[in-house]
Parts: C-alpha cells; sequence; structure tokens
C-alpha cells in the first residue's frame, strides 16, 4: 500500500511511503548536491521520533524546507495509521 | 554626414554561390549577431553549409548564442571549431561546452568589450554574416522594417564596419535609398538573398512581461523606494532596465513616481520593450536609445518615433567611445543568479556550473551608471541567491552598488556615500552578511560542491581583464 | 489594531514561508476554502511545525478555521490553539459557533465571519458574544445567499456594510471589510476600500499580497488627519480645558479622544 503527502510545487515535497522489510530512503531533489544530506537527516529524525525502524520512504523535493519535508512525511505517516508515537 | 556614393552590391541567391566568391578555407572567423534571438535563422543556414563541407578550425564570434543556434553543437560535436568568443549562451550549446570545453578557448565579453575588442583588431573578423530585415540594392540596411524586422541592428554594426567581409542576408530587398541606414552600404560586400531570415516573433523572451508575483512585486517596490529615497528620481534622470519581469515592474513602480511628481526622465538605454515605448509617448522621457529591441512593438517604434534611436553597441557600451551612451547613465537595474559577500555577481553559469547566460551589458552598465542596482528574490526554491563566493564573476563587485531583495537591501561598503544617505530610512538596510543569515535561518547552509579544476573558459570584462574562468563541471 | 489582514492558502509552502513578506498587519491562514478536503490534515501539520519554528519571524496571525458543523473543526482548533497565534476567523458565524469555538480555544481572539442574512441579523449578539475581537464582513457567500449578483461597485453591499460598520463601532471592536476579489483592478480596490472606511470599517481583509500596500495607506490616518490630531491635542494641553476652539471649531472630549487614537495608529504604523 502505498500513502502520499504534498505536492511537486516549487518550496515544496511529494512523499511517498510503502510497507518495507527494510529502512530505505530515495530522494530526488533540485537541490541533492546542496541539500542532500539535511534532507536525509530531517527524515531519519522524524522516522526515528515515531520510533519507525522499517519503512521505504520516496521523497521528490522541490526545493522544500524542512518543516515541509518534515511536514510532508507526518502527514504521510498519519494518513497510513502507523503512528508508533 | 554626406552622402555615399550609393554602387549596388553583388547580390547573390544562394549560399553555394557566395562560396563562389569566398575562400571558406581562408576565412574561418566568423561573426553573427543575436538579434533575431531564438528566432534566427541566418545562423544555422550559413553553418549548415560549413557543416556539410567539413571545415575545421572555425572560430566563432556570435554576439550571443541561444538554443535554438544547433548548428553550433553539431559543429562542436563535429570537432570543427576551435574558439568561440561571445556575449551570452544559453541552451545545448552552453551545456555542451560546461561538460566538454572547447579544443581552443571560450571567452566570455560583454557588450561593449565585444564593440571594443572588434575595433582594437583583437578580434579579427574574417566574415561578418548579418542578418538584415531591409536591404536596398546598395547596401544599406535597418533593422525596423520588413516582414522580419526585429528593430535595433545595434550588434552588428561594428561588424559591418570591421569585418574583412561583410554579407548581408535578406529576405527584403528594395531598389529605393534608405534613410538614416544602421549598416552603410560602404561596409557591405555582398547580400545574400534568403527566403526567411527567420521569424520574428521569438525576439520575445518569456519574461518580457511585467512580474505579477507577489515577491517580484515586492522586490520592485523596496527598489521603487529605494531609488526614491537616494533622490534618484529627478529632472533628466536616465535610466536602464532590460526586460526581466521585476525590473520591467520597478519602471511600472518609477513610472507612477513620475507621474505623481511630474517628473521627466532624459533617456532610457540598453534593451527596448513595449512599456519604454509607452513612456516616450506618454512624454515622460525624452529619448530611447535602443542597441536591442525586445519586442515587435518596440521595433515598430524605431520607425515612428523619431526620438527612439538605434545605436550601435559601440555607442552604447564600448567604454573607449567617447559618444559612449551608458557613462551618462544614472540608475541601472541588473539581475543575479548569484551574488556573493564581496558583491560579484554571476549571470553567467548556475550553481551547478552550467553555462546558462553571460554579461550582455551587465558588466558594461554596472561599471558605468551611477549607482546598479541588483534585483533578486533573496531565496529561490531552497537556494540564497547570496554565496560566500559566486561560482562565475560576471560583474566585479566593486561596480555593483545595491543589492535588493524581499527581505531587505544592501549597500555595498564601498558606498558610504549612499549608506548615510540612507541612515534614517524606514527600508530595511541591513549587510549583505545579514541577508545571508536571515536565508539560512530558513534554507540552512548548503554544501559547497563548485570544482575548480579544469578550465573551460574565461571571462573577459570590458576593461580586457580576465576577470574569472569558467571550469568544466 | 490592524488595517490589512492577508488571507494565506494553508497547505502551499511557499506562501507559507513568505507570509511576513508582504507586510499586511495581520495575516489569516486559511484551512477553509483553499485547501482541499483531503488535504486538511496536511495543512495543520504543515501550520503547526511551521509556527513552531519560525514563530519568533511573525506577528499577527489569525487561522481560518473550517465552520463548526465541518468534520475538521475541532482538530483545526486543537492542533493550532497552543501555537503562537492571535486567534481564528470563523466561517458561517452565529452566535452559538461563536460559542461553541469559544469553548474549546483558550482565550484566544476570535472573528466572525458575517456571511449570511441571518448571520447579519443576529451580528449585535455575535459582537458581544465573548472572545470577540471583530467582525469580517464575507460578501461573496452573503450576496450567494441572497441570490443576487455581486458587482464591482457594491452598491448591493451597502445595506450589510453599514451594519456590520455601525455594530463594530457601538460594541468597540474591529470592522473588517470583505476583500475585493478583482485582484488585478488597482483603481477598483482603493475606490472600494474608500468606501469601506467611510462606512466606519477599520480594516480590509485581503486575498491577494500585492493588494497589501493600498490597503495599508488608505486604512492609517492621512498626513493631514495626523497633523490635525497633533494640533488637538498640543491645545488641549495647553488650554487645560475639556472644551475649547481650533482654527473656529468647538474641540471637545470625543474629538480630543479620536485625536489622541489617530496619533496611536500613526506611531504604530511608523507614520
Amino acid at each position: 500500500m502505498k500513502v502520499t503527502a504534498g505536492s511537486l510545487e516549487s518550496s515544496d515535497c511529494f512523499i511517498t511511503i510503502s510497507k518495507s522489510d527494510t529502512l530505505v530512503i530515495d530522494i530526488e531533489s533540485v537541490v541533492f548536491e546542496q541539500f542532500g544530506d539535511d534532507i536525509l537527516k530531517v527524515i531519519s529524525d522524524t522516522l526515528n521520533s515515531h520510533k519507525i525502524t522499517k519503512l521505504h520512504v520516496l521523497c521528490q523535493d522541490k526545493g522544500a524546507l524542512d518543516y515541509t519535508v518534515k511536514s510532508r512525511l507526518e502527514t504521510a505517516i498519519k494518513r497510513m495509521g502507523e503512528n508508533h508515537e | 554626414m554626406g552622402q555615399n556614393i550609393s554602387i549596388t552590391k553583388p547580390l547573390i541567391n544562394s549560399i553555394d554561390e557566395l562560396f563562389g566568391f569566398i575562400d571558406m578555407n581562408e576565412n574561418k572567423n566568423l561573426s553573427f549577431h543575436h538579434h533575431l534571438r531564438n528566432g534566427d535563422g541566418v545562423i544555422n543556414y550559413v553553418l549548415q553549409h560549413y557543416i556539410t563541407k567539413g571545415i575545421t578550425g572555425l572560430n566563432l564570434y556570435p554576439s550571443s548564442i541561444f538554443p535554438a543556434y544547433t548548428s553550433i553543437l553539431t559543429l562542436l560535436k563535429n570537432q570543427q571549431i576551435n574558439n568561440i568568443t561571445t556575449n551570452y549562451c544559453n541552451g545545448s550549446v552552453a551545456t555542451y561546452i560546461s561538460e566538454n570545453g572547447l579544443p581552443g578557448t571560450f571567452t566570455m565579453q560583454t557588450h561593449g568589450g565585444r564593440a571594443r575588442s572588434i575595433q582594437e583588431g583583437l578580434s579579427k573578423i574574417d566574415i561578418a554574416f548579418i542578418a538584415a530585415p531591409y536591404v536596398n540594392i546598395y547596401g544599406d540596411a535597418i533593422g525596423y522594417d520588413g516582414k522580419n524586422c526585429f528593430g535595433s541592428m545595434g550588434y552588428a554594426v561594428v561588424d559591418s564596419e570591421y569585418a574583412k567581409i561583410t554579407v548581408l542576408v535578406t529576405d527584403t530587398i528594395v531598389d529605393e535609398p534608405i534613410s538614416n541606414p544602421e549598416i552603410l552600404g560602404k561596409n557591405v560586400d555582398y547580400i545574400l538573398k534568403v527566403d526567411s531570415i527567420g521569424d520574428n516573433s521569438g525576439i520575445v523572451s518569456g519574461t518580457t512581461e511585467i512580474t505579477k508575483n507577489p515577491i517580484g512585486v515586492k522586490i520592485a517596490k523596496n527598489t521603487s523606494r529605494l531609488l526614491h529615497e537616494l533622490g534618484l528620481i529627478k529632472n533628466g534622470f536616465s535610466f536602464q532596465s532590460g526586460a526581466g519581469g521585476v525590473s520591467l515592474r520597478v519602471t511600472k513602480d518609477v513610472k507612477e513616481i513620475m507621474k505623481e511628481q511630474h517628473i521627466k526622465a532624459s533617456f532610457f538605454s540598453g534593451g527596448i520593450t513595449k512599456y519604454h515605448v509607452d513612456m516616450l509617448e506618454e512624454g515622460l522621457v525624452d529619448e530611447l536609445f535602443d542597441v536591442q529591441c525586445f519586442d515587435l512593438e518596440a521595433a515598430h517604434s524605431l520607425k515612428r518615433n523619431k526620438n527612439h534611436h538605434a545605436i550601435s553597441a559601440s555607442t552604447y557600451a564600448n567604454p573607449t567611445n567617447p559618444a559612449q551612451v551608458i557613462k551618462d547613465l544614472d540608475v541601472v537595474i541588473l539581475g543575479a543568479t548569484e551574488i556573493d559577500l564581496n558583491f560579484n555577481v554571476n549571470v553567467t553559469t548556475d550553481s551547478h556550473q552550467t553555462i546558462i547566460g553571460g554579461s550582455g551589458g551587465h558588466s558594461d552598465t554596472a561599471s558605468e551608471a551611477k549607482v546598479s542596482v541588483i534585483v533578486s528574490p533573496l531565496i529561490k526554491g531552497r537556494l540564497c541567491v547570496i554565496k560566500e563566493r559566486v561560482t562565475t564573476i560576471t560583474t566585479l563587485g566593486k561596480n555593483v552598488d545595491c543589492l535588493v531583495t524581499e527581505r531587505g537591501i544592501a549597500i555595498n561598503p564601498l558606498r558610504q556615500d549612499l549608506i548615510e544617505k540612507l541612515k534614517d530610512s524606514k527600508l530595511k538596510i541591513c549587510t549583505i552578511e545579514e541577508l545571508l543569515e536571515k536565508a539560512y535561518h530558513y534554507t540552512n547552509k548548503p554544501k559547497n560542491m563548485i570544482k575548480r579544476e579544469q578550465i573551460i573558459g574565461e571571462i573577459e570584462d570590458r576593461t580586457h581583464d580576465i576577470i574569472d574562468y569558467l571550469y568544466q563541471k | 489594531m490592524s488595517r490589512s489582514y492577508l488571507f494565506i492558502p494553508g497547505n502551499t509552502p511557499n506562501m507559507i514561508q513568505n507570509l511576513d513578506v508582504f507586510e499586511s498587519d495581520a495575516v489569516i491562514i486559511d484551512f477553509e476554502d483553499s485547501v482541499m478536503s483531503y488535504d486538511k490534515d496536511a495543512a495543520r501539520i504543515l501550520i503547526k511545525n511551521f509556527l513552531q519554528k519560525f514563530h519568533e519571524q511573525v506577528g499577527n496571525i489569525y487561522i481560518r478555521i473550517n465552520d463548526v458543523e465541518n468534520s475538521n473543526f475541532e482538530s483545526d482548533v486543537n492542533d493550532t490553539k497552543d501555537l503562537h497565534i492571535a486567534g481564528y476567523v470563523l466561517p458561517k458565524a452565529s452566535v452559538e459557533a461563536v460559542n461553541t469555538l469559544y469553548k474549546i480555544c483558550n482565550g484566544l481572539d476570535i472573528i466572525p465571519i458575517i456571511e449570511s442574512p441571518l448571520a447579519l441579523l443576529e451580528s449585535q449578539k455575535i459582537a458581544a458574544s465573548k472572545g470577540v475581537v471583530g467582525l469580517l464582513f464575507g460578501a461573496e457567500d452573503f450576496t450567494k445567499e441572497m441570490g443576487i449578483e455581486r458587482t464591482l461597485e457594491a452598491k448591493e453591499l451597502l445595506y450589510p456594510r453599514s451594519h456590520i460598520a455601525v455594530v463594530c463601532k457601538a460594541y468597540n471592536i474591529e470592522a473588517i471589510d470583505t476583500p475585493y476579489t478583482a485582484k488585478d483592478d488597482e483603481t477598483g480596490l482603493e475606490q472600494d476600500a474608500i468606501a469601506a472606511k467611510q462606512l466606519g470599517f477599520t480594516a480590509k481583509a485581503l486575498i491577494h499580497p500585492n493588494q497589501v500596500d493600498a490597503i495599508n495607506r488608505i486604512f492609517a490616518p492621512s498626513p493631514e488627519e495626523i497633523l490635525q490630531a497633533k494640533r488637538i491635542i498640543k491645545k488641549s494641553e495647553e488650554s487645560q480645558k475639556g472644551a475649547f476652539s481650533l482654527d473656529g471649531k468647538m474641540i471637545d472630549l470625543p474629538i480630543i479622544e479620536k485625536a489622541k487614537k489617530v496619533l496611536e495608529k500613526a506611531q504604530k504604523y511608523g507614520l
């Protein structure tokens, strides 16, 4: 089952999550070279705070700031009903 | 100016026929102008012949390179080109050069610097192929008439004067004399008749509209307030704004201030649009000095308005030309892809080191205008326009005075006079470092990924100084 | 005391993160019409994270929540009431709806939208309800419910506007006029705003950032008003009397109070 949140508008990102046996984070970003590490950290931190260790996360980023990446991922997690908090 | 003795020029009907007169192997330095911008048909038409004949060791001097000039890409891939000297480069040719470089040197000049180099013999043009919309049998030409009129022929004038061989390429030939021609018949050797020199609707680029984007509107408003507070909008002032959406919005806001306070400007220069023409026709400005038309309304105005003058690139911006128009320029509004803490501006490459543009008149006008203002969003997507060091220096920071963004205005510390004038201002004046901090608060600090290993080109200022290099991405 | 209330769509990051750029006195982040029903949760989470990170940048923020009948109403309030916001803008207001919101909103400000004939008739009671700091006129829905066409001339709005302005003045709360919807018509916007100010509105809501400057200018005291207020205050301090004459006109306490308000506004807006 795939769950999505966000959009492909400028300054937003589109997050797709699906169940997985491992933790897989894929990032496609227009600013990957400059901010790829930051995006990965936000995603990891958000998953950690929700105690999620197994998930496939695809982040298609259009220059979203950290708060947006975090929000879209939280929305997707909430929608999946996997909030382990 | 005395009447030249009119001699009819050899009329050539095909490119094959032309090279019956000219030795292709003896004349490999070729120049073109870019007035038809992405609608140009002449560059590809001429260079296709060089592709077919397999001539190698070519040196090209186009005033700019647009995405449509795909024949240059073919020549590059075929290893037929040695050197390219140009003022602006965008599209597949730019991407190819960014990745591969040239066998020789890729030199990026300014509009004024190109004119100067040709005049001083540093750029030696063998054949100038000049797309000309309206030509008579004596070789006189203008750009603002004919079915493919594009307005001023400013960038081609110096080429016609100094090239060993000048070829007018046209789709409109008349028998009548032309008064005040831009290209003089005495400088012309051949007239090459073609079905079409291109599509003149291509001279309009996507950005030649007043922006309605709220961030752009805010930047423009900050800019016109800044100019007003600096006392620059006053009777007889001169102004250049180009055709960017934000710059045009600045022009609109300045116009409002002028109307409100009954102020009349002396001249607008550079690239001219319908908005500038409107102001001329409304009596808000005395004269337009037009080196390039950005839309067809401007091109048509040249024919109808006697105070709308087509000028050559040398008259526009050549620093050694005593008649240089921009030396009297009060204010220029310019864009930036990047600007750094020393106010150096980059409009040549993107942050991935791909060539996406070039100076054009950026460095020329920033150097000469009394106040040069860079307008840009502080944050674009997630990238801050301010860098610690720009990827490529197009215009030296010492020539850049103000940066106006949606979140504040930074004044170059070299301009203490401006800072002094603004000390009681209600505008958000701050240092460029403070602006950068503001941006990082939102974006975080980006990782620096510029590679400076293999040089693929050089940035030559109008002074002939090499002010930076282009590096392979 | 704000002149302009700018609506910003609640699920659009590139507008949200620039909401302080446009210089409107107050911002209304919208969870209602500009957010699709399937994205209401996304907007709440986005705004929560935005305001937690950037609250120091931004001043006067209201949230237009979904109306009390809407299934998102409670979450809209519960997920945001601990954030740094000034309060809520409540659509489809009624006395009952305002009371429902008041019970759960931790004493934050409430600005009900008067957008139906019934709401207009009970606007006096709404204005008197706990938590209410101003009324916002919603002409779009109001004219729809009336079954009349909304025109740019706005003659059909004269009565409801006058009514709301009087009610607000009577209860000493902010009277906020309806947005002007032709976003590129600058002249129309100015005329519309001046008309509203003339009826007694203290502010105007707006739907496009490019309208902020005109609204701020029109709802601020003019240089002439400020000068006159300064003269009145000066003379009142000198004369030490409750009433005196200035330029042959009688100045009494209400006029002095009004002058004080003008100067207060002028100072707030840096004029």
